[in-house]
């Protein structure tokens, strides 16, 4: 818009009036106005997280003495000593564990749905798509109680196999790891599934007909097409899964009833019962530390994706 | 119809959706020879994609046979039918580059790695872009990934190429070139190819037959010529170059043209007695008659005058020739004549548009 402006402002006047200046002041008078429209969304963003971000983590470098005494000091002890006792190091180990696990079986499941979803030439398609989601509508506490209420020893499922014959005793499936990663999974399906039917723009239903007309069969198609155009779609969905796995903390406290330990459980746990903030703290910058690799290797590779 | 002889035959071949609606297809049959290049022509929805994607195995058929080298290849899977085919949207696989495109056909195939690179390089070479073999596919012009699309479907030596309207993504002026490019590939090569286009033009320049499709029907399968010259339907007559229509009665035979033509004499309502050309056989029923513009002279309506009586109501000049739409009761007649030395007739003028017996064809199609 400015360049066509100032060439016709040029060849209407007819002088030789300097065009850049000109042009040079609409490009700043846009640049102002489209920075203003961000200054709300600054100032919500600085108050609400940059703040307590910076004031978690100066929290991290004071030591705690137990039950609310804070020393306002600047060490490094507090985030040292998770670090150097093995309980935590095992904490680190679940939580990443868990988070790959749920987020690799979120993706599994999910990936056929949206593969679905993409495609489906239904009318109803816009409706089943808000199906694949409406589980969002509940919150993940009720989903959780839910879930409770069909893994546990006297569950559903336990009864329902144990009434057909098919094992003689429960099977633990509640209170343990494998109950809190089926939660997470269930729960983080529509997460999944959505990040996924966005990241699937490259794929399209030409490319595995070009595929086919060359000789390729439905599965030699899946593995050399569908499957490598979805790729971007699919690491989206696992980061999202993984760090919301990683930082939910209802899950893994109530369907592993007190004996999955995680860094979410270990920081209510500081925060809550041990009032050592600063220990807490300290789990967090850890925590953030995990994200922060995740998502810097999801970068890298998206990167790669994208470059080839 | 010898099903030996041709490369491709379709008999009877159907498809029908819903027993609702009127089948896509409507038991279609056609032969085609060997290293022909076959047109599938018509307005969309004539089912000439629907047809063309029956033939790569696409699309299963509701009844009929497609027959490849006298074979049956209704029930064989696309990825078995060893058919090349071009989409419209080229569909060159993203995450691979040019050289990887291409050989994607011959890794199928399981042909040894040095044949691939050999014979990758030779269709890059005969579709001049040997030296993008290394770009990304995204960084290729509309033209360049047509070439590339086509030189993937040909490394594979095909039974069949198949086009699916290859040139509507084209600005005007490309498309030109790459009608003359495809066609020289296409005779180079020598492979038989089914191009859908709903580009009567394209057709006609490129095409050794034309399938011209209308309603799941093909109304006339012949040669570029006789496709303009000998339409047998008003539709065809329409679809292909710009036609005047006049209903008459055919009323007398009489003697024989050549080429398998007769004279006819014919009655217009209110206006007498002409004379047309058309098949033998005719006579005593009431036809369509065609002249084409540029065949259909308009003068001045004197007393002597022959022809159809109206009155000029618009006239077009274009430098080399004029234009003249003559209104004749309710129907419009447009002749195209060449401006040298021809008395200007001038809106509201009364006009006669006349032509010469051999210029107007009487259509074989009964008028209904």
């Amino acid at each position: 818009m400015s360049t066509t402006q100032a060439i016709s402002t040029r060849e209407a006047s007819g002088r030789a009036k300097p065009t850049g200046t000109q042009e040079r002041r609409t490009a700043r008078r846009n640049r102002l106005t489209s920075g203003g429209l961000l200054v709300p969304a600054l100032i919500g963003l600085t108050i609400s997280f940059i703040v307590p971000m910076l004031w978690m983590i100066r929290m991290a470098f004071n030591e705690g003495a137990g039950s609310g005494v804070v020393i306002e000091t600047f060490t490094l002890q507090t985030i040292l000593d998770p670090l150097t006792d093995s309980y935590y190091w095992w904490v680190i180990w679940n939580t990443f564990s868990m988070g790959v696990i749920s987020a690799t079986l979120c993706i599994i499941v999910s990936y056929p749905i949206a593969l679905f979803l993409t495609r489906t030439m239904s009318r109803w398609k816009g409706i089943l798509i808000a199906i694949a989601l409406a589980p969002l509508l509940t919150s993940d506490v009720v989903r959780t109680y839910g879930w409770m209420v069909i893994l546990s020893n006297d569950g559903i499922l336990n009864t329902a196999l144990m009434n057909l014959g098919i094992i003689s005793s429960p099977l633990q499936l509640a209170n343990n790891m494998s109950g809190v990663i089926i939660g997470l999974v269930q729960i983080f399906m529509p997460y999944a599934i959505l990040a996924m039917i966005s990241g699937f723009g490259r794929l399209s239903p030409q490319l595995e007909e070009a595929a086919s007309s060359l000789g390729a069969n439905r599965f030699t198609t899946f593995l050399r097409i569908t499957l490598p155009l979805s790729l971007p779609g699919i690491l989206t969905a696992f980061l999202l899964v993984f760090v919301l796995s990683i930082s939910t903390f209802v899950t893994p406290r109530l369907l592993g009833g007190g004996v999955v330990q995680v860094l979410a459980t270990s920081i209510y746990d500081q925060t809550t019962e041990l009032l050592n903030w600063p220990f807490a703290a300290a789990l967090a910058v850890i925590l953030l530390i995990l994200f922060g690799t995740v998502v810097g290797l999801y970068q890298a590779l998206t990167k790669k994706l994208e470059g080839e | 119809m010898n099903t030996l002889e041709s490369k491709l035959s379709l008999v009877g071949l159907t498809k029908s959706y819903a027993s609702s609606i009127p089948p896509a297809v409507d038991r279609l049959d056609m032969d085609v020879e060997d290293g022909h290049l076959v047109a599938l022509l018509g307005p969309s929805g004539c089912g000439k994609t629907t047809t063309l994607r029956m033939v790569a195995g696409l699309l299963d058929p509701s009844a009929g046979r497609i027959m490849v080298d006298g074979q049956n290849i209704t029930n064989t899977p696309v990825h078995k039918r060893g058919m090349g085919m071009v989409f419209q949207s080229y569909a060159l696989f993203p995450h691979m580059n040019v050289a990887e495109n291409v050989s994607f056909g011959l890794q199928m195939r399981k042909r040894p790695k040095q044949d691939q690179e050999r014979l990758v390089q030779q269709a890059l070479e005969m579709v001049q872009l040997d030296h993008l073999a290394k770009r990304r596919t995204k960084a290729l012009s509309g033209g360049q990934q047509q070439r590339i699309a086509l030189a993937r479907a040909l490394v594979v030596e095909p039974t069949l190429l198949l086009l699916d309207e290859p040139l509507s993504n084209l600005d005007a002026k490309l498309r030109e070139t790459m009608r003359t490019e495809i066609r020289q590939i296409q005779q180079r090569t020598g492979a038989t190819t089914l191009f859908v286009t709903h580009d009567q033009d394209e057709a006609l320049d490129m095409a050794d037959r034309i399938a011209v499709m209308n309603g799941g029907l093909i109304e006339q399968f012949g040669s570029p010529r006789d496709i303009y010259e000998r339409p047998r339907t008003r539709f065809v007559a329409n679809f292909i170059g710009r036609a005047n229509l006049i209903q008459a009665s055919i009323d007398a035979e009489g003697e024989d043209q050549g080429e398998g033509l007769v004279q006819y004499q014919i009655s217009v309502a209110d206006h007498g007695r002409f004379l047309a050309v058309g098949e033998p056989g005719m006579a005593g029923t009431t036809r369509h008659v065609l002249v084409r513009p540029h065949r259909l002279r308009a003068g001045p309506s004197g007393s002597d005058a022959e022809g159809l009586r109206g009155s000029v109501e618009s006239t077009s000049y274009t430098g080399d020739s004029i234009s003249y739409r003559v209104r004749v009761g309710e129907d419009l007649f447009t002749a195209e004549m060449l401006t040298a030395g021809q008395d200007q007739l001038r809106v509201g003028d009364e006009a006669a548009v006349s032509w010469k017996a051999s210029d107007a064809l009487v259509l074989p199609e009964e008028v209904s």
